[in-house]
């Protein structure tokens, strides 16, 4: 075990831990502390039912995060085409054993825990794509038949997560690999030609009825959210109400009315930083989305000091999920697009989801300290 | 592989690449910060206005119900505090457990369970629906201590309509019932639907409190309350209370002492009795049996009451004085005496009696076999005999009789407020014409059919209140009209002028005469119907009118009395009359359905009735003015 753990027999435990990237942890900390805040007030002041459980979870994936950092980045090498592929056939498996919910299937039931594979897909698109860039040449990312498998790997869990139906994880898991792609060195022309090949896409899936009439309707009522007040524009007016009447600094912790009224849905996760941005204003608003950005920054920069490429394409992809899911959710509950269902993370109400994000992170904090120089032997 | 690792090309690609994104993550995240400004600082006064009227409504707080009392103030319609359990769906959780649990202190059976989850889900669970109501103290009590075991329920007080004298007003009150659709869609409720939609709101549905809907139902204060999302009230505000108004009372005409003696006497048959004061028109008793409890109905009626009811050969929904329409039969024939005196025969006129009387080509028979022997035009009455006026009809024209019917209150109806009043039959030329309309062979007027009418019989029909305006008519020589409602909230309506008729008095004595010797005479027809007390003088009319004419074949048969024939064949018993005789101020009309005989069933029961109104004599007692009841009690009421 000892070995696995450190990436060497010249350092000891505690140095490891003292070499893991601080900052990084307590930005990490600081938002999710802000989740917990802001449960304890959804719940009416209560750490029942959601921040109590919010700041267990938040504990348990720290130290997730902690030991999947000081395990060699070598390892998570090794095992990411098997992630991948266990992240894939548990995808495949949800429409045999899944739990329906709300008209999608998401969901399999492992003894007493739910566990959604989309979720672990999202680290294993990463993995497994940078795991494909690190063996193959620089010359070989734009070559033809080198796209056929990074577009398989993309496709598939793509195609899996679409038909559960999960529009939002689809997007991302997608947008993810993508990224990765393009971060890999694609040519700008492949590039086009895949823009091009999406709008194409999307414009497809509108007009063959792909899509569900709950994610049309979502996606209609994104473009003029006004028209139907008590429809399915009612959360997203909510929403844009909660945050504009948050004002300059806000109504005030456990003060803000849309909050307590119940005037929006899923308080605890897809709307939370309406909840935040109503109580705290735009000053905490603004503040939140800052860290955030601190978060990815400091994320993207652990990447580009990372010694394999695997290192710092993984590293990178986390950086990219966890941006997309701050974009999304917080275009949403603004307004700036459409209501897909994403989470806010380390902030929304959601173990999945919150395991997702701090494995991740864990792969970054291994980049980290795969970084230094004695460490190049990789 | 590990060869490709620390490829530097590669390398350089992602730094490039990875520039791109933090830039274009910047840009993008800056665009979700720019968002926020602009929905925070500079939209900010549109939203917190749209916040503050999120928050804020108005709750209709509905008024009191007008109260309806007797002419003495007696309660006839009041409001009752109604302890019921409503749940609120979203806050139940399980609803199927909830319902379970509060069925431990309430039957909840299959049928209602069925329909409560059907509400639910109708509102989607959001709005709060009406497990019961009408709990009683009790249940109520322990339901309140249980509660917080109770996930959703919610115990309240609210105001119910109450009748206390129960079915022996239920044709005057008639009763509430909840909203319809209809009463939603009345461009009368136009600006009223809140209010209509309140839980548990009722409107009029018969009688006065249908008529005076407007007046009762008083007008909706109103409260502005903190709401949340789903509408739910979490906070009122006190200071912003408009109070309601309470509808106005309604002040009657009834006596309830005299109307629940009436009830009384009529009990067990399918009957009706109207009193009126001769002098002001006022009904003091409008009594129909069976009738049904309007307590009942208020709560909403039960299907197989409601089929029981309205199946019963007695017609207990039938409000039997007003709508209930009978030949007049023998109590007619003061009408055919004075339309025989216009037309100049004196009451001196004699007829011969025999027991039948050859008319066209064929006998008409008076009641009595064997005759009355020779008779004028006061002992006919005394008599009932129907060939003298039989004879009269061969000498009168139907128009006349008609005409002086309506003088005295047949063929029309009365502003009473009830609904549902008929306005009867009395045939002429004219009538059979419009009758026949489609079959002209048939309007021809037969002489014939004037002997039917001159009796009482053939097409001639009346309600027992026309009848009981007919007695009154007679006594006073006036154009009595009655009313029910006396004053509404402080507007009393004037005591009414009744003109009098255009007959003599000599002539209208010739007929008051034969009314007072039917009763008070030896001989009479209903010298049963006396006065126990003789110094007061009952003057009355019998009738009995023919609802099925035994067959010759029946006759043979050996089947002669009534009493054989089945019970919706038998003859109608009536009797009108008025007292005291001297100076006439009750007037009274008791219609027994299938009565037989109008001395045996009718009569006695009148007597029994005017023996109360004429002990306790109303006409001398003061009526409640409007306004002498206390609006201070309202706040007891309210609780």
């Amino acid at each position: 075990m000892a070995s696995i753990i450190l990436p060497g027999p010249r350092r000891g435990v505690q140095d490891q831990l003292g070499r893991l990237h601080w900052p990084l942890i307590i930005m990490l900390s600081l938002i999710a502390g802000a989740g917990v805040a802001t449960l304890y007030s959804v719940g009416g002041g209560s750490w029942t039912p959601w921040a109590g459980t919010h700041a267990f979870r938040f504990a348990v994936s720290l130290i997730v995060m902690i030991v999947i950092g000081l395990i060699s980045i070598r390892y998570w090498l090794a095992l990411a085409y098997p992630i991948y592929f266990v992240a894939l056939i548990a995808l495949a498996l949800v429409p045999l054993i899944g739990e329906v919910n709300m008209g999608a299937q998401r969901w399999i039931e492992i003894g007493p825990m739910q566990f959604q594979p989309s979720e672990m897909m999202k680290i294993g698109i990463v993995l497994a794509l940078a795991r494909y860039y690190h063996g193959i040449r620089a010359e070989q990312v734009s070559h033809i038949l080198y796209l056929v498998p990074p577009l398989l790997m993309i496709g598939a869990p793509v195609g899996l997560v679409f038909l559960q139906p999960d529009l939002g994880t689809a997007i991302m898991i997608g947008a993810t690999g993508s990224a990765i792609m393009v971060l890999a060195g694609l040519s700008w022309r492949l590039i086009f030609l895949g823009v091009v090949a999406a709008i194409g896409g999307a414009i497809a899936a509108f007009r063959f009825g792909v899509l569900h009439d709950y994610q049309l309707k979502r996606i209609f009522t994104f473009l003029d959210p006004d028209s139907d007040p008590l429809g399915a524009g009612y959360h997203l007016m909510q929403s844009k109400i909660g945050l504009g009447s948050g004002g300059l600094v806000g109504k005030g912790y456990m003060m803000g009315t849309q909050r307590e009224l119940n005037f929006l849905p899923e308080m605890q996760t897809d709307f939370i930083f309406t909840i935040f941005g109503e109580e705290f204003g735009f000053v905490g608003a603004f503040g939140l989305l800052l860290l955030y950005f601190a978060v990815i920054m400091t994320g993207m920069n652990i990447a580009l000091r990372a010694r394999s490429h695997f290192a710092r394409l993984a590293a990178l992809g986390i950086c990219v999920t966890f941006g997309l899911y701050v974009l999304i959710n917080a275009g949403m509950v603004t307004g700036l697009a459409p209501v897909v269902g994403v989470p806010l993370p380390l902030v929304s109400y959601g173990g999945t989801v919150m395991l997702t994000i701090m494995a991740g992170f864990g792969i970054v904090m291994s980049a980290h300290l795969s970084r230094d120089p004695d460490g190049a032997s990789l | 592989m590990r060869v490709n690792s620390n490829d530097p090309e590669k390398k350089e690609a992602v730094s490039r690449r990875a520039a791109l994104l933090g830039g274009g993550f910047s840009l993008l995240l800056a665009g979700v910060g720019a968002r926020l400004f602009q929905l925070q600082i500079a939209d900010y006064e549109k939203y917190q206005r749209l916040a503050q009227e999120n928050q804020f409504n108005t709750r209709i707080i509905a008024p009191l119900r007008g109260e309806i009392v007797d002419r003495f103030g007696r309660t006839l319609a009041s409001n009752r505090q109604n302890f019921r359990l409503l749940l609120m769906p979203d806050e139940a959780g399980d609803i199927e457990e909830a319902l379970g649990k509060i069925g431990r202190f309430v039957d909840i059976s299959d049928d209602k369970h069925a329909r409560l989850l059907r509400e639910i889900s109708r509102t989607r669970g959001f709005a709060p629906v009406e497990i019961v109501n009408n709990l009683d103290w009790d249940d109520f009590s322990r339901i309140n201590y249980e509660l917080p075991h109770l996930p959703g329920a919610h115990p309240e007080v609210s105001e119910t309509r109450n009748y206390p004298l129960g079915n022996a007003t239920a044709f005057v009150v008639g009763y509430v019932g909840a909203v319809t659709d209809r009463d939603l869609q009345s461009p009368e409720n136009e600006k009223q639907q809140i209010l209509l939609r309140q839980p548990g709101f009722k409107v009029g549905r018969d009688g006065l409190e249908r008529t005076y809907e407007r007046e009762l139902r008083g007008v909706a204060g109103a409260m502005d309350v903190r709401v949340n999302a789903h509408g739910r009230v979490i906070e009122e505000i006190k200071d912003t209370i408009r109070p309601p108004a309470q509808g106005e009372t309604l002040g009657l005409t009834i006596d309830a002492d005299l109307q629940l003696a009436a009830m009384k006497a009529l009990e067990g048959e399918s009957a009706s009795a109207v009193v009126i004061d001769i002098e002001t028109g006022d009904v003091l008793v409008l009594a129909s049996t069976p009738a049904f409890d309007p307590n009942i109905f208020t709560k909403g009626i039960p299907t197989d009451l409601w089929r029981e009811l309205n199946s019963s050969p007695y017609k207990p929904l039938l409000n039997k004085p007003l709508g209930g329409i009978y030949p007049p039969g023998s109590t007619f024939k003061m009408i055919t005496a004075i339309s025989a005196m216009r037309a100049g025969v004196k009451p001196s006129f004699r007829v011969r009696c025999n027991g039948k009387f050859w008319y066209g080509n064929r006998f008409f028979h008076c009641w009595k076999r064997g005759g009355h022997g020779s008779v004028d035009m006061k002992n006919s009455l005394k008599h009932s005999c129907d060939t003298y006026f039989y004879t009269l009809a061969t000498q009168l024209d139907v128009d006349l009789i008609a005409d002086t019917a309506r003088k005295f209150g047949l063929d029309q109806t009365f502003e009473l407020g009830i609904p549902g009043q008929h306005s009867g039959v009395v045939p002429d030329r004219d009538w059979k014409r419009r009758y026949y309309a489609g079959s002209p062979e048939n309007q021809t007027w037969f002489p014939g059919e004037t002997l039917s009418v001159a009796i009482g019989q053939g097409s001639v029909s009346a309600t027992p209140l026309q009848l009981a305006v007919m007695a009154a008519r007679i006594a006073s020589g006036k154009e009595v009209r009655p009313r029910i409602v006396r004053f509404r909230g402080d507007l009393e309506s004037p005591t009414p002028q009744a003109q009098p008729i255009d007959l003599s008095d000599e002539q209208l004595d010739v007929v008051r005469e034969g009314m007072y010797a039917v009763v008070n005479e030896p001989g009479g027809t209903a010298t049963r119907s006396a006065f126990d007390n003789r110094e007061w003088k009952l003057a009355g009319k019998t009738g009995t009118s023919q609802v099925y004419r035994i067959t010759n074949e029946e006759r043979a048969r050996g089947l002669t009395k009534p009493e054989d024939l089945p019970w919706a064949r038998r003859d109608h018993a009536l009797f009108v009359c008025f007292a005291p005789f001297e100076s006439p101020r009750y007037a009274c009309s008791v219609v027994v359905e299938h009565g037989i005989g109008g001395a045996r069933m009718a009569g006695p029961k009148a007597k029994e009735i005017m023996t109360a109104v004429m002990t306790k004599d109303p006409a001398k007692l003061k009526p409640l003015s409007p306004g002498a009841l206390a609006q201070g009690d309202e706040t007891t009421r309210r609780g």
